[in-house]
């Protein structure tokens, strides 16, 4: 156990708590969150099953139901609902109550528990997102392993379908909230000078609704497997098995937490600042966590809606997407897509506003262009939902607005450009210091910059009409997104992680692993590319001779998977070097200081107790 | 003038003592120029081994759509990674890495750089979208003497059918230069008609019935695949093609039991 | 309030950790490593479990001396299968799948085929299976077998009873293979739905010329799976309702 100072805690312990402080937290943990979870969700289970079995869509809205019963029923347990539920009773929490819930002498325990405490908040994200990592990550290296050999039968078809779908879901899940769950919520506050979040029992309920809406995720494989892809476009999804609906509950579910998170990151940022902490003083990582969780408000909800709409299709036979009975595919691609590609920055913008904060910090210089950047992240915000039926053109829907939705996706290279500009514009005479986390601003910047050039192609309708639906739109997306995002990520969690635990990095084991991924995400989606040019669709339980991989690139099929499996090192270099003593750096707790990282988060204290 | 302005104003005098090429711009320069030319060969050169052998129209405007971007593409890219790699090589902080390293030069941002990246990134986006909206018209141009065929999805198989000779086929046959106008459409789900060589594809919607056109001129054999996930046999549904000349056309639709008059009508063909 | 720490300001800056140890522990992460993989690893293998393994290995196509098809000789081979209701081959008594799940339709005894190139193969199919509508009424069509019949019970025919289909026996060409060869034969069903189990078939015989070498998929177009849309289960699982072809 190592403190970086002991003001914080000893403030902590001195706070006298009576023996009633907490009231019915004091008996909620994850254990009763899962009891009382797995107990309504029973419950519900046994009343419908009683109810509808036999009925035409019986087997649908029984897994709605008690997939929903158990989404509550977990949040009960934990004790999500407590405090509005107390305040409905009309006897609203006392000020003791609210100490202990933030965490105040429960020690460890409280990371298992419904703790209002930011930093615990960004801690259980923290976990939550490396765990959701290394679940979609060894769904990546099933697909690999099947399409290592052409005709290989190591899985059947329908779990390949199915374990694609929940590989993409699982990785969106983890990206919308690698960056603006952990790293929001631990250090935002701090660098605006807040106390906490604006709504620290709304920011706890979020990671927990998060939480439950995992098991609805995997229990999926358990009920048939969803095989419509991680899209799930909508007549495919009507033939598809009952974990179709709890696929939706889990999508519905994610919504909830994310529009809670998002709406408290924003009001915290207006509202919370410090003392001179104006708008225009905000660290740019502020800056990008506010857009992010705002477009994030614009576009999930359209997701929700659209879950839901599926949901009664199926569970209650109505025909929004049902062509047969005058439903249209077209509507649900529409309003998957409205969600869709703001999505992909509410993924984008928060990491690379962290990035800009690394390189900032590594090449001992200020972010260039400050004010064009934020407003370029404004702009990239903005035009995004203006340029979803790009994912479109080949549907045959609307063949007229090829034109101004090809506009609109040319005209976003043109911020994302500026924020190419404000890292080279960083680095220009900086002293580059090459720690871990600056490795990962260079991949980033090799990343992306091939993740943006093989974007234009994709944005220019004729071209889009040849590659649309084969790999190298696979290869694209996966540069962008984990070349891209989840790469600035790493460089975040590396640079913070001080911060986060009062321990550095083992940077050996770190650049090792640096070394597998970047060089595993070059082979692997060089050789996607390659090969999706050359007709290879994006879901392919089997790859036929002539477009196998293998065939062409001998070599590359084995190191795709290992590629992918090296990006599972990052976190096994954390335990790596969580594992090995607490090491504080020179100068702690400001491991990477300098005059020009002005951030104050930094000189706060720390009060970190494992 | 403000600090950092004078620190900038500083180095520039110091700096232009020197002959172009020492300074960091003429270095990353020159890191610049070998980079775009790379670019640009692989722009002329990867697309001849990444695509497939384009056998139609729109099949070559993709393929010149590619070389163009890619070529437009090279310098932006090289930009960006010549600074990476001279900042690498000559602005890091070496010795010590345990060792913070000294601050840089304030620089909190330059105006006329930035207005220069927003013109020169702003006209290669009109540029990308003259050449796209240009193609994209061409493309839309209706022709006379177009064939028509019925392209229906099911799971797992494509079947086409040539509208007034009573044809149904599981293989598409194409005359060579005519252009020819697909009316997909799907029995059950969403599938995605995708003649891989002739650079075009649509979504086969249940209900709806999607156009695309384009024209064959090349002859051989291509292969139609399925683009959108349409469940178990999703990676099976596959037919093959051909573009022959209308000779051989009218002989396959007689070999598909067309009378040889109707054959050769529909192939447009003068006895 | 508890927080308040955060504005603390730290001014001690307390340095360094004694006892700090600045070697990484190696135990740790090979730990970590190994737990990974045996977890990654762990997986795979009930995956692989999961996998069907024909029980009763490849069935070698049995010559019959040569054949004439549109005027080219060429070897005659015979294959002969059956598509039971029950993977347990309650027919013959004869487990197809003693590891798998007994109740699902399945064709066997074998489903993986070898024949040589470009020959004329005989299929005889024993189809004891009720069944149903096809989804797609187009496989109802014999297609892609010689002059496009196949014989059920002693009849020609062309097509079969959309309405009354147990399984269709499809092979499709892929790259790789032969891309132009496609086989479709509508298997008829037994009896209504609950006429199953009880020793009553049709038979199926239909000839076709095999193509050029290579590994063809087969599968069966008739939704004859669990779950909504009836293609769940044996449907996508190996081994029951697909297969492969080795064309050599």
């Amino acid at each position: 156990m190592y403190v970086t100072t002991d003001v914080a805690p000893r403030l902590l312990e001195d706070t006298p708590l009576g023996p009633e402080a907490g009231g019915l937290y004091r008996r909620q943990n994850i254990w009763t969150g899962l009891g009382f979870g797995v107990f309504l969700g029973f419950v519900a289970w046994l009343i419908s099953h009683a109810l509808l079995q036999g009925s035409n869509w019986g087997s649908d809205m029984v897994v709605t139901v008690t997939m929903v019963a158990w989404v509550i029923g977990f949040n009960i347990g934990m004790g999500s609902f407590n405090a509005p539920i107390r305040w409905a009773l009309g006897h609203d929490q006392t000020h003791q109550d609210e100490l202990y819930a933030a965490g105040v002498g429960q020690g460890r325990s409280r990371y298992l528990k419904f703790c209002t405490d930011h930093k615990v908040v960004g801690t259980q994200y923290l976990v939550l997102v490396l765990v959701l990592f290394g679940v979609g990550g060894t769904l990546a290296m099933l697909i690999r392993t099947q399409l290592i050999t052409a005709h290989s039968s190591f899985l059947s078809p329908e779990t390949y379908n199915s374990l694609v779908t929940i590989h993409g879901m699982c990785m969106i899940i983890a990206t919308i909230i690698m960056v603006s769950g952990p790293f929001t919520n631990f250090i935002m506050p701090i660098m605006i000078g807040a106390k906490d979040m604006a709504f620290p029992r709304l920011n706890a309920m979020s990671f927990w609704v998060v939480v439950s809406a995992v098991p609805c995720l995997l229990a999926t494989f358990f009920l048939g497997g969803v095989d419509a892809g991680w899209t799930t476009y909508a007549p495919l999804t009507v033939q598809a098995p009952p974990a179709m609906d709890a696929f939706a509950v889990t999508i519905i579910t994610f919504v909830v937490s994310v529009t809670v998170a998002g709406v408290n990151t924003i009001v915290t940022i207006i509202t919370m600042r410090a003392k001179g902490m104006t708008m225009g003083r905000l660290p740019i990582f502020t800056w990008g966590s506010m857009i992010g969780g705002g477009l994030g408000l614009y576009a999930m909800p359209a997701f929700l809606l659209v879950m839901t709409l599926m949901i009664t299709d199926r569970a209650t036979g109505t025909s929004f997407f049902v062509a047969a009975q005058g439903g249209s595919g077209w509507l649900y691609e529409n309003v998957f897509w409205v969600m869709g590609h703001p999505e992909v920055y509410v993924i984008l913008l928060p990491p690379v506003a962290a990035m800009l904060e690394v390189a900032s910090t590594f090449a001992r210089k200020p972010v260039f262009g400050y004010k064009v950047v934020v407003a370029s992240f404004a702009a990239v915000a903005g035009l995004s939902i203006m340029v979803w039926a790009h994912h479109m053109f080949t549907t045959g829907w609307a063949p007229d607005l090829g034109g101004p939705f090809m506009l609109t996706t040319e005209l976003i290279s043109i911020p994302t450009g500026v924020i190419f500009l404000s890292i080279i514009g960083t680095l220009w005479k900086g002293r580059i210091w090459t720690r871990l986390p600056m490795y990962f601003v260079y991949l980033f910047l090799w990343n992306f910059i091939i993740g943006g050039v093989t974007g234009i192609y994709l944005s220019d309708v004729p071209a889009d009409q040849y590659f649309h639906g084969d790999m190298f739109v696979t290869a694209h997306f996966h540069y962008t997104l984990l070349g891209g995002a989840m790469i600035a990520a790493t460089a975040a969690l590396c640079y913070w992680f001080p911060k986060v635990s009062a321990k550095m990095l083992n940077e050996r084991i770190g650049k090792i692993a640096f070394w597998m991924i970047a060089i595993g995400i070059q082979i692997t989606y060089f050789g996607c590319s390659g090969r999706g040019s050359k007709e290879c669709p994006v879901v392919w339980r089997t790859t036929t001779r002539s477009s196998s991989m293998p065939t062409r690139w001998p070599p590359v099929a084995p190191t795709c998977s290992c590629s992918d499996g090296s990006c599972s090192c990052t976190p096994c270099s954390i335990r790596g070097a969580t594992g090995s003593r607490p090491r504080p750096t020179r100068g702690a707790p400001r491991p990477w200081s300098g005059r020009y990282r002005p951030r104050c988060h930094w000189r706060t204290s720390l009060w970190i107790r494992w | 003038m403000s600090f950092e302005e004078q620190v900038d104003e500083l180095e520039r005098t110091v700096m232009s003592e020197k002959p172009f090429f020492s300074r960091p711009g003429g270095k990353i320069f020159i890191i610049w120029l070998i980079l775009s030319v790379i670019g640009v060969l692989i722009g002329f050169y990867a697309p001849h081994h990444l695509l497939p052998a384009m056998m139609s129209s729109t099949g070559t405007d993709v393929f010149k759509t590619v070389v163009v971007f890619t070529v437009l593409a090279a310098p932006v890219a090289a930009f960006v990674y010549a600074v990476g790699i001279y900042s690498l090589i000559a602005w890091r902080h070496k010795g010590d890495q345990d060792e913070p390293p000294e601050d840089g030069p304030p620089m909190h941002g330059n105006g006329p750089m930035t207005v220069v990246w927003l013109v020169v990134s702003s006209l290669l986006v009109v540029v990308l979208l003259v050449w796209g909206l240009s193609v994209y018209m061409a493309q839309q141009v209706s022709h006379p003497n177009t064939l028509q065929i019925d392209v229906t999805g099911r799971q797992w198989l494509w079947t086409f059918k040539y509208p007034g000779t009573g044809v149904e086929s599981r293989t598409l046959v194409l005359p060579l230069d005519r252009a020819v106008e697909f009316n997909v459409t799907s029995v059950d789900v969403t599938h995605g008609f995708w003649p891989v060589a002739l650079g075009n594809q649509v979504d086969a919607n249940p209900g709806e019935v999607t156009v695309i056109q384009t024209t064959p001129d090349k002859l051989g054999k291509f292969s139609v695949r399925c683009s959108q996930l349409c469940g178990l046999y999703h990676a099976f549904m596959y037919s093959s093609g051909s573009v022959v000349t209308p000779t051989q056309f009218s002989q396959w639709l007689q070999a598909q039991g067309v009378p040889p008059a109707l054959a050769d009508r529909t192939a447009r063909i003068a006895r | 309030m508890v927080a308040d720490s955060n504005l603390q300001v730290d001014q001690t800056d307390v340095g360094e950790e004694p006892g700090g140890d600045d070697r990484a522990r190696p135990l740790g992460l090979i730990l970590t490593v190994v737990i990974a993989l045996a977890a990654t690893v762990g997986i795979g293998a009930f995956f692989w479990s999961q996998t069907y393994q024909s029980p009763s290995g490849t069935q070698v196509a049995q010559s019959a001396g040569t054949a004439v098809v549109n005027g080219v000789t060429m070897p005659h081979v015979t294959l002969s299968f059956q598509s039971y209701p029950d993977a347990n081959g309650s027919v013959n008594g004869v487990a197809i799948h003693p590891a798998g799940n007994p109740s699902w339709p399945a064709f066997g005894m074998t489903n993986v085929f070898q024949v040589p190139t470009h020959a004329l193969v005989t299929v005889t199919v024993s189809q004891y299976d009720s069944g149903g509508a096809l989804n797609n009424p187009w496989f109802a069509r014999v297609r892609g077998t010689v002059d496009g019949v196949a014989t059920v019970d002693g009849k020609v025919v062309t097509a079969v009873d959309p309405n009354n289909v147990g399984h269709t026996f499809t092979v499709r060409g892929t790259p790789g293979t032969d891309p132009g060869f496609f086989l479709n034969v509508p298997l008829p069903s037994v009896g209504g739905e609950n006429q199953t189990d009880v020793g009553q078939h049709h038979t199926v015989v239909f000839s076709f010329v095999s193509g050029s070498a290579g590994t063809y998929a087969w599968n069966c177009e008739f939704p004859c799976g669990t779950m909504v849309a009836a293609f769940g289960g044996p449907m996508g699982a190996y081994g029951y309702m697909s297969g492969f072809m080795h064309v050599v």
